[in-house]
């Protein structure tokens, strides 16, 4: 707590004038002990599902797809930066992560490149898919490190994996974002005639869906995130709100979407929940139902398509009945 | 028939209802300026503690990397002046130059001392992003002469902060200083 402290007066100290940092350090000192995820899952391998997803929490989600599994933005950490506890521990203990056939990275900030998360899955992953600029910011490990450019792909054993745009900031530190103007990415997971969006972390921006859309017309799932939403002048620019986020799922025209990358830390002046009762709220005026988006509990894996044949054809999306989807805790 | 264009209509209504307004690009530093500031950060001196024989004073040290070699980084190991906090504190050696003013002197006619040498700095937790700690040895000038130094040093929070302990048996009554080092790249 003293370390917090000290670091919230030097941040002061050199940041003058900004308060939404002050508020939020201030924010995390009090911030409650991290909750426990009761009932976590052990075994997330689902045999009769053909997509499941279990959010871990924050952007880290373990993706099945068939019998592939991917990890996105894996964060097991019980402190952001020394500065920001967790609010709800990590819903899959790292022990229980499946062998993965490659984790995603989108881009450098602490919420979402943990090298301390990376050490623990270094056994469990052959590759890690980074944007580009970001393995000269990443230390040696014994898996691969990719950079992907935007539209590039990476492949393996009929898993395609695709960086797609999307608006946020490069760099970890602050002033190293001058640098890696280009150092943040969303993707797209291929198999089987099953596709998956990744936003990772994304400001609103229609064309880039949209281009997306038109190389991807058959998403099956879209994983968006909702917050940080306030202070909203300052957000705007790297982040979608919850309503900015229903429009970017219409506008990728995918099947399904899970909401992330809200109430696992303090990193805004979002009250705890306030994301999620918007996305609710913007559901209920669009008409959406719990089946097209599901918003996870952290450690609640969802069934998304149950087993049966790769279809033929890939079927259009938003035009037909969402599948029964079946809850796994 | 009537089925299709109800959902044509639908779906066209849905799209009407999607915001066209994109979010404004982020605000950027330019990478001129990113030096800039990061040169005006350079500024910003690590206190000091000078303790000697019969002597206890304060002073001021700034410090600069003209080169660094990290073997903690997955790619780009030469880093010159503009050091991330990973390359450094995941594992490196540095040629280090540091102008410091080390009050007081007694006998000489200035303060100010020079120190050029190398540092190992090595990861202990986190990459050395939580924890690391260095080993150094340097040669210095200062107004009586030069001498060797031998330092250590721990540094949290990114490298943001540390304690860097330079023992100097030969500089005269500050033969250990301690800095509390504040270094943002």
């Amino acid at each position: 707590m003293r370390n917090n402290a000290l670091l919230a007066l030097v941040v002061s100290l050199t940041l003058p004038g900004c308060g939404f940092a002050w508020r939020a350090f201030k924010r995390n000192l009090a911030a409650p002990p991290e909750r426990t995820v009761a009932h976590k899952i052990v075994d997330p391998r689902r045999p009769r599902a053909r997509l499941a997803a279990l959010w871990v929490g924050h952007a880290t989600v373990l993706l099945q797809l068939d019998d592939r599994f991917v990890l996105t933005d894996p964060l097991f950490a019980h402190t952001l930066a020394q500065a920001s506890p967790r609010l709800v521990e990590p819903g899959l203990d790292v022990a229980n992560v499946p062998p993965l056939s490659a984790v995603v990275v989108s881009h450098m900030h602490f919420d979402h490149l943990s090298f301390s998360s990376l050490d623990l899955l270094e056994q469990r992953t052959p590759v890690v898919l980074v944007p580009p600029g970001m393995r000269a910011n990443m230390p040696r490990y014994s898996f691969e490190i990719r950079e992907l450019e935007s539209w590039a792909s990476y492949e393996q054993d009929g898993l395609r994996i695709t960086a797609v745009p999307v608006q946020h900031v490069g760099g970890r530190y602050g002033l190293d974002a001058a640098f890696e103007p280009r150092a943040f990415t969303g993707y797209v997971f291929e198999y089987h005639g099953l596709s998956v969006y990744f936003g990772g972390d994304t400001a609103y921006i229609p064309s880039a869906f949209q281009a997306t859309r038109a190389r991807f017309p058959t998403l099956s799932l879209a994983l968006l995130p909702i917050c940080p939403d306030a202070p909203r002048d300052f957000m705007q620019y790297t982040h979608e709100n919850p309503s900015q986020a229903l429009d970017a799922f219409a506008l990728l025209g995918a099947r399904r979407m899970i909401p992330i990358h809200f109430d696992t830390y303090i990193n805004s002046d979002d009250a705890p929940g306030a994301c999620a009762q918007e996305l609710r709220d913007g559901m209920q005026a669009r008409g959406l139902n719990d089946d097209q988006v599901s918003i996870l509990a952290i450690g609640e894996q969802r069934v998304l398509i149950a087993d049966g044949p790769p279809p033929a054809k890939p079927s259009a999306h938003n035009d037909s009945p969402p599948l029964a989807s079946e809850r796994q805790r | 028939m009537l089925f299709s264009g109800v959902t044509l209509f639908v779906l066209a209504a849905r799209a009407e209802a999607v915001s066209p307004v994109p979010a404004p690009k982020p605000r950027v530093m330019s990478p001129a300026a990113a030096v800039g500031v990061w040169a005006l950060a350079q500024l910003v001196p690590s206190p000091l503690l000078v303790t000697g024989k019969e002597h206890v004073g304060g002073g001021v040290r700034w410090q600069v990397t003209p080169l660094l070699y990290s073997f903690g980084i997955a790619e780009r190991p030469l880093r010159a002046f503009l050091v991330s906090p990973i390359a450094r504190h995941s594992g490196s050696l540095e040629l280090h130059l540091s102008p410091e003013w080390a009050c007081c002197a007694p006998g000489q006619q200035t303060s100010w001392l020079v120190r050029a040498g190398l540092r190992l700095y090595l990861p202990l937790e986190e990459h050395g992003e939580k924890l690391s700690a260095s080993l150094g040895g340097a040669y210095y000038r200062a107004a009586g002469g030069g001498g060797a130094s031998a330092d250590v040093g721990i540094f949290t929070f990114n490298g943001v902060l540390g304690l860097n302990v330079a023992v100097s048996p030969w500089l005269t009554r500050r033969e250990v200083i301690t800095a509390l080092t504040l270094r943002f790249f």
